[in-house]
C-alpha cells in the first residue's frame, strides 16, 4: 500500500494540515481503507498516550507554595484565607481524584465506556462500519466477536437512527459499540459477554446517562448525553429485539 | 511585594500548575524534585513577567522556563548526557495499517503506556508530553522547545513510533505488524 497520503497521517490526526487539505484527506479516508486504518491506529495511540500521560496532579501543597511565592507578604488574615482556600482546594482535588481514579473495578469499567463514548463523539471517524442498515452492521461483526446479537429493527417513524458500529475493548474483553442518533444526540450501545463484563452503573453518574442490563448471556450498556427517557426507549427496543 | 502584575501572573499561572507539575514529574521521575522544579520555574517566570509580552503565548513561555530550568538542574544535565537518538527516518514512523495493531493498541493498559513513555529518551519524551498530554500545536511546541517545526514533527513521529513499538513488543505479537523501513 503505497498511498501518497500515508506520510500526512500524523499531520491529519494532529489537525495540523491546512483546512482544505484536512478536508481533502477526510474525503480520501472514505475511499482508502489503508489510510482509514492507519488514522484509527494513530488516534488510538494518541488517546492511550494522553490518558496514560496525565498521571500526576499538582498537590494542594504546591498550589499553596506557589501562591505564597506570588504573594510573599500576606498577614494573619491572609493565612486564614489561604487556609480556607487550601482546604477547599484539597476537597476539590479529592473529589476530582475520586472521579478520575475510581477505586472500584465496576466504576473503572463504566468510566472506560464513558471514555469510549466521548472518544467516539470527538472522532472524525466515529465508527468502523458506517451504515444505518442493521443487515449490514450485524454481519460486519461476524468472525470479530465470539457472540452475536440483534440490533433492533427501527420503524420508519422511529426517532432513532443507526449510524454504524465498531469493535471495542473493556477490561481486555472484546465487545460491540453500536452508535445511534436521536435528534442531535448520539447514543453508544455497548455489548459484551456477561461472563467478561457485568458491572452495573452507579446510581449517580457523570454528565452522561449510563444504563446497564443483562439479557441472556450478554451484558448491554447505553451511554449518552440524551435524556434518560431516550436511553430507556432504546433499551426497550434492544430488549425486544434480543428476546429468545 | 504583591502588586497588580502578580495578580495578573497568578491568573495566568495557576491554571497551568497541573500541566507543569505533570510535565516536571515526567522529566525528573521524582515528585519531590518536580515540586521544587515547578516552584523554581515560577520564581524565574515571576521575575521575568515584566518582560513578558502580552498577547504572546504564556503557556509556551512557562513551559519553556520550566524545561530550561530542568535542563540546567543536576538531573537535567545528567539526562542531557544520555545518548540522543538520531532523528532521521521520519517516514519510517508511519504506522502500518494492519488491523491487529489497532486491536493491540486498544488493549494496552495505562501502566504499559506509562512505561513506554518513561523509556523514551528526553528529547522524545518532552515532545510527546507537550503534543499528546498538553495538546499543544506544533508551533507552540516549537516555541517551547526552541526548535524548528520540522524537528517537532520528526521527533514526535519517532516518539510515537517508539511508544507503539514498545506496546506491541510487550503484548508479544510483534510479528503481526509490518513496520515500514
Amino acid at each position: 500500500m503505497n498511498c501518497e497520503w500515508q506520510e500526512k497521517i500524523g499531520l491529519y490526526v494532529d489537525g495540523e494540515l491546512e483546512p482544505p487539505a484536512q478536508q481533502l484527506f477526510a474525503g480520501h479516508l472514505q475511499a482508502c481503507a489503508n489510510c482509514s486504518d492507519s488514522v484509527m491506529a494513530q488516534e488510538q495511540l494518541k488517546k492511550a498516550i494522553r490518558l496514560a500521560g496525565k498521571r500526576f496532579s499538582a498537590p494542594p501543597q504546591l498550589y499553596s507554595d506557589v501562591r505564597r511565592q506570588i504573594h510573599p507578604q500576606t498577614g494573619g488574615r491572609g493565612w486564614l484565607q489561604w487556609g480556607l482556600a487550601a482546604a477547599c482546594l484539597l476537597l476539590l482535588v479529592m473529589l476530582g481524584l475520586s472521579w478520575r481514579f475510581p477505586l472500584r473495578k465496576e466504576d473503572s469499567t463504566i468510566a472506560q465506556l464513558v471514555d469510549q463514548h466521548v472518544t467516539m463523539l470527538a472522532s472524525a471517524n466515529p465508527v468502523d462500519v458506517l451504515s444505518s442498515n442493521k443487515h449490514v452492521v450485524k454481519p460486519w461483526y461476524q468472525g470479530k466477536l465470539p457472540f452475536t446479537f440483534n440490533p433492533p429493527e427501527l420503524a420508519a417513524d422511529s426517532p432513532f437512527t443507526l449510524l454504524g458500529g465498531k469493535l471495542v475493548y473493556a477490561q481486555h474483553a472484546p465487545g460491540a459499540e453500536l452508535v445511534y442518533q436521536v435528534r442531535q444526540h448520539k447514543l453508544s450501545v455497548f455489548i459484551f459477554q456477561a461472563k467478561d463484563i457485568h458491572d452495573q452503573p452507579p446510581a449517580a453518574n457523570h454528565a452522561f446517562t449510563v444504563k446497564g442490563w443483562q439479557q441472556g448471556e450478554l451484558q448491554y450498556y447505553v451511554v449518552t448525553d440524551a435524556s434518560k427517557e431516550d436511553a430507556d426507549r432504546l433499551q426497550s427496543l434492544l430488549q425486544e429485539a434480543n428476546q429468545t | 511585594m504583591s502588586g497588580p502584575d502578580n495578580k495578573d501572573f497568578e491568573k495566568l499561572a495557576i491554571p497551568l500548575l497541573d500541566g507543569l507539575y505533570n510535565f516536571a514529574c515526567w522529566l525528573t521521575s521524582d515528585t519531590d524534585e518536580a515540586h521544587d522544579l515547578v516552584q523554581e520555574a515560577i520564581v524565574k517566570a515571576l521575575k521575568g513577567f515584566a518582560s513578558f509580552q502580552a498577547g504572546t503565548n504564556f503557556r509556551a513561555w512557562m513551559f519553556r522556563i520550566l524545561r530550561n530550568t530542568f535542563l540546567t538542574s543536576r538531573t537535567g544535565l545528567e539526562r542531557r548526557n544520555t545518548t540522543q537518538q538520531d532523528e532521521q527516518g521520519f517516514e519510517d514512523a508511519v504506522i502500518s495499517p494492519d488491523t491487529p495493531e489497532l486491536a493491540m493498541l486498544r488493549r494496552a493498559d495505562a501502566q504499559l503506556v506509562q512505561t513506554a513513555i518513561a523509556n523514551l529518551s528526553p528529547v522524545f519524551k518532552e515532545v510527546i508530553l507537550l503534543a499528546d498530554m498538553e495538546e499543544m500545536r506544533y508551533q507552540e511546541i516549537a516555541e517551547t522547545l526552541d526548535i524548528p517545526i520540522g524537528t517537532v514533527m520528526s521527533r514526535l513521529a519517532r516518539a510515537r513510533k517508539q511508544v507503539r513499538d514498545q506496546i506491541i513488543a510487550a503484548l508479544g505479537s510483534k510479528k503481526v505488524v509490518g513496520i515500514r523501513s
